[in-house]
């Protein structure tokens, strides 16, 4: 008796958590909860590396009958050890949202009508031999993203490439990293961190350049705490343009004005300098001195084109090029007190301590975002603090496979899965591999991303396909993109899971399989590569991207380049790609490597991961001249690393009396980009349901706006309403907004500028002048 | 005689001026003692904030269980209920909202100086959970405060129900754990304690060694000999 009664009361609780789960979660399904008795003993664990960020968080995902249920972090992976973010723990919720995407649609009489998905791909083909027999090759183009799986990628510029032969090849990865990659290659010869994750747990001290890691890099951010909290002497320096979360946490926030990192950077290197702190032992044998091309322009003109020069100098003319970025000098250019400036040489200075930077959008979208990039490889350098645990220059990605598909794939109009379309070599080794003529692959790269999307505009561009990304929220300078994309003779093909703004300009729209809806890899920040499973099956039509760019090229008559099976097509395409990157300064980790382990970096040499490139103690590939020098930058042709002479610029828009404020855009914790994922996970949507504008305490109350009150933003391209956030989350300095970009209904790249790094080609979005009304 | 009298009526006198000089001194502390008499079971409980994992680190679990007073392994009063506790969850597991007005500003401690140990919070009249993995600071990493009921577009997600409580294996035999323990391998954080749900909490909280009786069991997978 005693026992029924027990389990009455059981079974009465679960009756009355699922009553008020429902009524607290109106729109979600809890009819599941009664069909399974005891689901936990049911539930399967399965790794994946995280969909969002370029963390690369090593992910469990339970799944039972199918479907995806829960989400726990990957104590095997050695990014999160065991730990997620608030947007990876409901991730998989992603999969779900009530207006997915699952057939594929084309447009009749200006309206998107549901057909097969062999009609729409039959179309897509037909669309492109046209496209290309009435306007060219280069008339045809593909723009993807770093949240492409690494065979999507591949697919993609194999395809367009090799077997059209147009380099109209680019994707969003322009936006977010190519100022870290052109930083990279002008410094060292090379892409990607020297260092790895491993870097936070043995650093003493953490500076972070425009980087609110606290919301944008969560694990890696605790990681951090972590290690302060265990060492107790440790250190974190905010260096930023506004006040954040990350500002807070850290043990010292100091504000400088938009653009001056510049100077600040130069100063650091003085200082170190004036106090003899350099380390001439590192400096005479590893490092050599260039000066580059000044006065450098900001692209915001049609057909801009640039090409930096580099001069070999010496370290005293490098000296003296410093003498304008005193401290004191610096400070009047900057705002931050020449006691900061101090300050921080000496904590990069001081040769007890391991100083890892850290850095992300703050310096990459920058107009002089490869400028940035070497002036922070310039400290580091100067002090011998690289490529040893804790001492590290480390450039973060925002994409989950930013790194490892677009910036080691290279689907970049200039790039070849290994080397540049302008060497022969490159040309002749993709050509062998991909079995097709060499003279298909054209010599001359073609649009960067704002440029192919001002070719559209222009019309030399006709047909594009996108995948993975939304541009008709992203590109800067919006409202000239999307008329460009509605003009007559332009054909759209976009690859999606839900609809967004960008789908709304779509003439075809091919369903896609999401993340564990097919099998992939994707590569993060620190080298690391990381396999997935197909973990749930693909809902409706939806295909997986690869297979779509398969179909099509298959349609297009390139079947001997594109045999493969649809049990294997997967693996097989990730040993062939890996052919491209075999030798010890690249190699890839085998396929069954890959599936068993929760992400390996690469270079993997001799069944071992490179933890620290160039580094001859951990780095196979380095050859030192002379036995014991430990260092060998073999990416430069003088195997030296090369510390750049580059001077503070002004931004290519600066608040003026028509104009007062600066405008700077991001993202928040809970949102990822453009949100076409976030918001559909009811948590999330929960905490930030709408964009809104940070304005200073100050700036609100001259003008009169109060928390909530919907103002104006105006810039001399475009203007929005939203609401004023004052005193919330982040707080800007005086004269500075802030807008997250997450929300469609709030476009806020209609008042964003255009103007690009000239190296790079990566836009700017967060400095622009524009003023602010009431409404 | 007159005198006499007057003297002994004086000692009287000069001893209850004594004894009402001092309670005019001990009112005050016997008044203030009585407002800010606080229940045992009210007071904070986790004495320290470590990585709490049975396994590597099951000492810190034990101190822990040391430090508590009887009082507060018995204590009783709670507003929690098991319905309340799964809401705030997207699935059992996942890390639960925020359910109260919270400074969207703050990163560190601000969460933690009540959910480290528990206890009584004035602030909201009510007991604290404790956190069960208190070494991580960075709460509102996966902790966010919902500020709407809306949703952007429908959902199909589909959670599962909640591990069926007392799952004994035998009749009166202690139940496995049902849950994962990562991230929550201390028990006494979620199972003992005034600021725990009743229908979770065990009923001889001055048994220490958990895990000697109860078993993970996440997976239910029967044993088969090869």
């Amino acid at each position: 008796m005693d026992i029924s009664k027990r389990s009455f009361i059981k079974f009465a609780a679960m009756q009355s958590a699922v009553t008020a789960a429902s009524v607290l979660f109106p729109g979600i399904g809890f009819g599941a909860w009664e069909k399974m008795d005891q689901p936990s003993g049911r539930i399967e664990w399965k790794k994946t590396p995280c969909r969002f960020c370029g963390t690369g968080c090593g992910l469990l995902v339970g799944v039972t009958g199918g479907r995806a249920v829960a989400v726990k972090g990957d104590p095997n992976c050695s990014v999160n050890k065991g730990l997620a973010c608030v947007k990876g723990y409901h991730s998989i919720q992603v999969l779900y949202g009530g207006d997915r995407i699952k057939k594929a649609l084309v447009r009749k009489n200006g309206k998107l009508v549901e057909v097969p998905i062999k009609e729409a791909l039959d179309l897509v083909a037909a669309k492109m031999k046209e496209t290309i027999e009435s306007h060219g090759k280069d008339a045809v183009a593909i723009y993807g993203s770093g949240q492409w799986s690494i065979p999507d990628g591949y697919a993609a510029s194999k395809l367009f490439k090799g077997c059209i032969g147009t380099n109209n090849v680019e994707a969003n990865a322009r936006l977010c990293m190519a100022s870290a990659v052109t930083g990279f290659l002008t410094s060292f010869g090379l892409d990607e961190p020297m260092g790895c994750y491993d870097d936070i747990d043995h650093a003493d001290v953490f500076i972070t350049w425009g980087n609110n890691m606290a919301e944008m890099h969560p694990v890696l951010f605790s990681r951090m705490l972590a290690n302060r909290k265990s060492k107790g002497h440790v250190k974190i320096i905010d260096f930023a343009t506004r006040t954040t979360r990350s500002s807070q946490a850290s043990d010292k926030s100091i504000l400088f004005r938009p653009q001056t990192d510049l100077a600040v950077a130069n100063a650091i290197c003085y200082e170190i300098i004036r106090n003899k702190w350099v380390n001439w032992e590192f400096i005479n044998k590893h490092v050599s001195f260039h000066k580059g091309k000044t006065n450098i322009g900001y692209g915001t003109e049609d057909h801009f084109k640039f090409k930096d020069k580099a001069e070999i100098v010496d370290f005293e003319q490098f000296e003296a090029f410093l003498e304008d970025y005193t401290p004191e000098k610096a400070e009047k250019i900057s705002g931050v007190s020449a006691m900061d400036i101090k300050f921080m040489a000496s904590l990069y200075g001081d040769p007890d301590k391991k100083v890892t930077s850290f850095w992300c959008m703050g310096t990459n979208q920058h107009t002089r975002g490869t400028w940035i990039n070497n002036l922070i490889y310039n400290i580091h350098l100067l002090v011998g603090k690289i490529s040893t645990p804790g001492n590290s220059p480390f450039s973060l990605t925002g994409q989950p496979s930013a790194c490892g598909t677009v910036r080691e794939v290279g689907t970049l109009t200039h790039k070849l899965p290994h080397g540049v379309v302008m060497k022969e070599g490159a040309r002749k080794m993709a050509a062998e591999i991909w079995q097709v003529p060499v003279e298909n692959i054209d010599p001359k790269p073609t649009y960067h991303t704002i440029e192919m999307f001002r070719a559209l505009d222009r019309g030399d561009i006709r047909f594009m396909w996108v995948q993975v990304t939304n541009p008709m929220v992203t590109l800067p300078k919006l409202k000239r993109y999307r008329n460009g994309v509605k003009k007559e003779d332009r054909f759209m093909v976009v690859s999606e899971i839900y609809p967004t703004p960008t789908y709304d300009v779509a003439d075809v729209v091919l369903p896609s399989a999401l993340w564990i809806e097919r099998e992939g890899f994707f590569g993060n920040s620190e080298r690391r590569t990381q396999h997935n499973d197909q973990i749930v099956p693909t809902p409706g039509d939806t295909m997986c991207n690869t297979w779509q760019l398969i179909e099509v090229s298959r349609r297009l008559g390139f079947k001997k380049q594109f045999p493969w099976s649809r049990e294997t097509y997967i693996e097989d395409i990730w040993n062939e790609y890996i052919r491209f990157h075999d030798t010890p300064k690249h190699r890839m980790a085998p396929y069954k490597e890959l599936r068993a382990r929760s992400g390996v970096q690469w270079p993997y040499v001799n069944g071992m991961e490179t933890k620290w490139r160039f580094n001859s103690k951990y780095d196979p590939a380095a050859k030192p001249t002379a036995p014991g020098d430990g260092f060998d930058f073999y990416g430069k042709p003088d195997h030296k690393a090369w510390i750049w002479l580059r001077p503070y610029e002004p931004a290519a828009e600066s608040p003026d009396s028509e104009y007062p404020f600066w405008l700077n855009t991001g993202r928040v914790l809970e949102h990822w980009h453009t949100g076409s994922m976030t918001r559909r996970i009811p948590i999330l949507h929960r905490a930030v349901p709408e964009s809104y504008v940070e304005i200073n305490a100050v700036d609100a109350a001259a003008l009169g706006i109060t928390n909530g009150t919907k103002v104006k933003i105006v810039s001399r391209r475009g203007s929005i309403v939203m609401k004023a956030s004052i005193n919330g989350r982040g707080r800007p300095p005086k004269g500075m907004l802030f807008v997250p970009f997450f929300d469609e209904n709030y476009l806020i790249n209609e008042v964003t500028l255009d103007a690009f790094c000239p190296i790079s080609k990566q836009p700017d979005y967060k400095k622009c002048a524009v003023k602010l009304e009431r409404v | 005689m007159e005198k006499t009298i007057y003297k002994a009526d004086q000692n009287v006198g000069k001893i209850i001026i004594v004894f009402a000089a001092f309670c005019a001194v001990a009112l005050p502390f016997v008044v203030f003692s009585a407002f800010s008499y606080e229940p045992k079971e009210k007071k904070p409980a986790l004495i320290e904030t470590q990585r709490l994992d049975f396994d590597s680190n099951g000492i810190a679990i034990f101190k822990n269980y040391a430090g508590l007073s009887m009082e507060y392994m018995e204590g009783t009063s709670t507003g929690r209920t098991l319905s309340k506790y799964y809401a705030r969850r997207q699935y059992p597991g996942s890390p639960p909202e925020i359910p109260h007005p919270v400074d969207v500003h703050g990163i560190k401690l601000e969460c933690l100086a009540c959910h480290a140990d528990g206890g009584w919070t004035q602030t909201l009249k009510r007991m604290t959970p404790a956190t069960p993995h208190a070494e991580q600071v960075s709460c509102m990493q996966c902790h966010v405060r919902p500020v709407t009921d809306t949703l952007f577009k429908v959902t199909d997600w589909q959670s599962v129900p909640p591990p069926r409580l007392g799952r004994s294996y035998l009749p009166g035999s202690p139940p496995p754990i049902p849950h994962d323990l990562q991230m929550r391998g201390n028990c006494i954080a979620c199972h003992v304690g005034p600021g725990t749900v009743v229908t979770i909490r065990v009923e001889h909280a001055s048994r220490g060694n958990c895990r000697q009786c109860h078993v993970p069991d996440p997976y239910a997978e029967s044993f088969q000999r090869e």
